[in-house]
């Protein structure tokens, strides 16, 4: 049981939050995040000496200023179930998905980057890369490949960020 | 995933119902502020207008007196935000407990 599953399955219950500073707010999960962020509706907020409250409709708090989260008893056996049905649904979802490794364009990783850094520097040096000089305006994060071509072989081509070898005639920049 | 599945990028703060209003940041190390709210970014950096601080007890710095110091625009850090709440339906109260 993660303490950030415990957390995600509490949302839509009331709980404590205790803060470094020694506050703690009373209110209803509405939302938490990998960070432990949360977001709180119809909060009491206690002062550290627990002789101030206040009413706050609602709040946020970053994660990193938590000392710790109270949740209610019944929180655990949420968790319990949640997990089952996550680890059948995984379990199926697995099977369909198999093999396909990465994907879903999430940028990432990649060289190549319009300022110029990295393999190659535009500078007529021949070798591999050549960097890849488009115009800067398209940020070429990831894999390049943003103009076409997806992995260059050889010769002439335009754009892509992984040159093979030749020359890349790519020097608009 | 659950349907609260949320991905990392954004911010699970929606700052843009509140842009315009006025609204209550308090920081790590105890400064607090209000002002209206003109603008933030996924990192919860945020720009605010009118901004007013609360000044602390010189004493015991847990304590906002009501004495306020005015800032007028600013940006706050978001690696220094510590909460943030609408200025509106904020206020002390008796001990409820």
């Amino acid at each position: 049981m993660l303490p950030l599953s415990l957390l995600r399955t509490g949302q839509g219950h009331q709980i404590m939050v205790e803060l470094k500073n020694g506050e703690t707010y009373n209110g209803l999960l509405v939302n938490c995040d990998n960070w432990m962020n949360i977001n709180l509706k119809n909060v009491i907020r206690t002062s550290k000496d627990s002789d101030k409250f206040w009413k706050i409709q609602s709040c946020y708090i970053r994660g990193n200023t938590i000392k710790y989260i109270s949740v209610p008893d019944e929180i655990i056996d949420l968790v319990a179930e949640e997990e089952q049905t996550l680890r059948t649904t995984y379990q199926q979802r697995g099977d369909s998905n198999r093999g396909r490794g990465r994907g879903e364009g999430f940028g990432g990783r990649g060289r190549g980057d319009a300022s110029g850094r990295g393999r190659g520097d535009n500078s007529f040096r021949g070798g591999r890369g050549g960097g890849n000089s488009g115009d800067s305006s398209s940020a070429s994060r990831g894999r390049g490949e943003y103009r076409g071509s997806s992995r260059g072989g050889r010769g002439d081509f335009r754009g892509s960020s992984r040159g093979g070898r030749g020359a890349n005639n790519n020097s608009t920049a | 995933m659950t349907s609260s599945f949320n991905p990392k990028k954004e911010s699970i703060l929606d700052l843009q119902k509140f842009l315009g209003k006025e609204i209550c940041v308090k920081f790590t190390g105890g400064r607090e502020v209000q002002g209206i709210l003109k603008g933030y970014d996924q990192l919860v950096n945020i720009t605010l207008d009118q901004t007013q601080e609360f000044i602390r007890d010189a004493e015991d710095p847990l304590i906002t007196t009501d004495e306020k110091r005015f800032l007028g625009l600013v940006v706050c850090r978001g690696s220094s935000v510590m909460m943030v709440c609408p200025t509106e339906g904020c206020e002390p109260i008796d001990n409820p407990y």
